[in-house]
């Protein structure tokens, strides 16, 4: 009865053991863990990748606009980021996935110098609509893609003609006219109605949220709306500084151009667009290069044109 | 008694010996079954990263020529499709280095293909128009290679007045794969 021992008794081989057990455990689920991150980063980096690469086909010739479709087998939120670094500035694609209910965040962002997306920040879901279209200013500069989700429908009300007849002829199903709207639409009104995005087709205004956003050409009108104001702030100085180069090899190519009887006229105007481009503050100075565009648009003709 | 202590001493130190030569075995099997890992799973990163390089040649070769750096536009009188404008080429190979990132491949040849010269003379500013390689990068084409028919159009002059003259061409990107 004395003798009773109160305590287990666990020899120093099994307390070894189960030390040594929890130890490699652990580490066994460190690394498998840490595995999972690196395979949710990867499969984000290789998304990121194949939407720019998707975007390749998007490249016009005739067309005004082309539309495309990218659906994906989990909820997705495609991030846009921008920047201006450079020469041309960058364009950033950043996904992000659902994992186990939790958007698993991977801060790896795809870059492209030759991309123009304008979306908002994120868009969500599983299906995007991607409509393309070319922004010439007054030459071709490149083809914008707005990129949108397809749980969100766009009402376009008291539209142009022209902006009608596009809409209808891109088929694309979250884009609808008047007639077709629903409710839950986002509706962007061209008159005097209250709408969450407005614009003023006249003054060349996009108002969205308390926030405004010029623009010349119906490419940059839709790039207005389906952007937010960084995002197209920040685009609009890349396309600015890609003219800024075409400008030069325009330039270079009038000069080459002397040799074949061709006289150099439009270099004069295309300084002054250069000028004009990298003064730029923002959207709301783009009417400022209206005149520029006209004369270099006048003087572009004949046999010795440029483009 | 004390005979029986110390043979319970070293079987217990054998025995702290056998566990630490099995965890030093279990170690180096998890060791080498990581790095097995490692290896398959870079593997196979190398191969997709590759894979991608490819798709991105593939779909940027069939809509270069609309690029604005390279498109005819209405340059050549009406507007064309897979028309390359070979004197803003040339010019834009003077700012080669400005474009060395931007399509995100290797590098950039227009080969003329008809009429055929019997000589590879390759363009500079020396010897354009009479050449037929165009590259936008100097260094060639490394790597893998995808190719697109294409016009390749110019303005020629005849007693001091211009006129369009456009071959046949042929536009090569090429990529390199990941290593």
């Amino acid at each position: 009865m004395t003798n009773k021992k109160g305590y287990l008794q666990i020899s120093f081989g099994w307390l070894f053991a189960i030390i040594v057990g929890i130890v490699i455990i652990s580490l066994a689920i460190f690394f498998v863990t840490k595995m999972f991150k690196t395979e949710g980063t990867l499969q984000s980096a290789k998304t990121s990748k194949e939407i720019g690469i998707l975007l390749n086909p998007l490249e016009t010739s005739f067309e005004s606009a082309i539309t495309s479709s990218v659906i994906f087998p989990e909820e997705t939120r495609i991030y846009n980021t921008c920047d201006n670094f450079g020469y041309f500035g960058t364009q950033g694609i950043e996904i992000m996935q659902k994992s186990f209910n939790k958007w698993a965040k991977t801060n790896l962002v795809v870059s492209f110098q030759n991309k123009y997306i304008f979306s908002e920040r994120y868009s969500e879901g599983k299906k995007f609509y991607i409509f393309s279209k070319p922004f010439e200013f007054p030459f071709k500069v490149a083809n914008l893609m707005y990129i949108t989700s397809a749980s969100t429908n766009y009402c376009f009300i008291d539209a142009p003609e022209e902006i009608e007849d596009e809409i209808s002829d891109l088929k694309q199903p979250n884009l609808k006219l008047e007639e077709e709207c629903s409710e839950e639409d986002v509706r962007i009104c061209f008159g005097l109605n209250t709408c969450e995005i407005e614009v003023d087709y006249d003054a060349k205004k996009v108002e969205k949220g308390n926030q405004a956003m010029y623009f010349e050409t119906d490419a940059l009108m839709y790039a207005a709306i389906f952007s937010d104001k960084a995002t197209y702030e920040c685009q609009l100085k890349r396309l600015m500084q890609r003219i800024e180069q075409l400008s030069l090899i325009y330039m270079n190519k009038a000069n080459s151009l002397t040799t074949k009887g061709c006289d150099p006229v439009l270099n004069s105007y295309l300084s002054g667009l250069i000028v004009s481009v990298s003064n730029l503050k923002g959207s709301n100075e783009l009417y400022t290069m209206n005149n520029i565009i006209d004369e270099i648009n006048e003087k572009n003709r004949g046999n010795c044109r440029l483009w | 008694m004390v005979v029986g202590e110390k043979s319970h001493n070293k079987k217990a130190q054998i025995k702290i010996q056998q566990t630490a030569f099995m965890l030093l075995a279990i170690t180096v099997f998890f060791v080498l079954v990581g790095l097995f890992v490692l290896v398959f799973k870079v593997g196979s990163i190398k191969e997709t990263a590759t894979i991608l390089e490819e798709d991105n040649a593939m779909l940027l070769v069939s809509r270069l020529a609309n690029s604005p750096e390279f498109s005819c536009g209405n340059a050549f009188g009406t507007s064309k499709v897979d028309c390359i404008d070979a004197d803003k080429i040339m010019a834009l190979k003077e700012s080669s280095e400005k474009y060395k990132d931007f399509w995100g491949i290797s590098n950039i040849e227009i080969r003329k293909i008809y009429p055929t010269d019997e000589l590879n003379i390759e363009c500079d500013s020396f010897t354009y128009p009479n050449c037929n390689i165009i590259q936008i990068k100097s260094g060639g084409l490394v790597g893998y290679s995808v190719s697109n028919f294409v016009s390749l159009c110019r303005k020629e002059s005849f007693e001091g007045s211009p006129y369009n003259k456009c071959e046949l061409a042929k536009l090569i990107v090429s990529y390199e794969s990941i290593q």
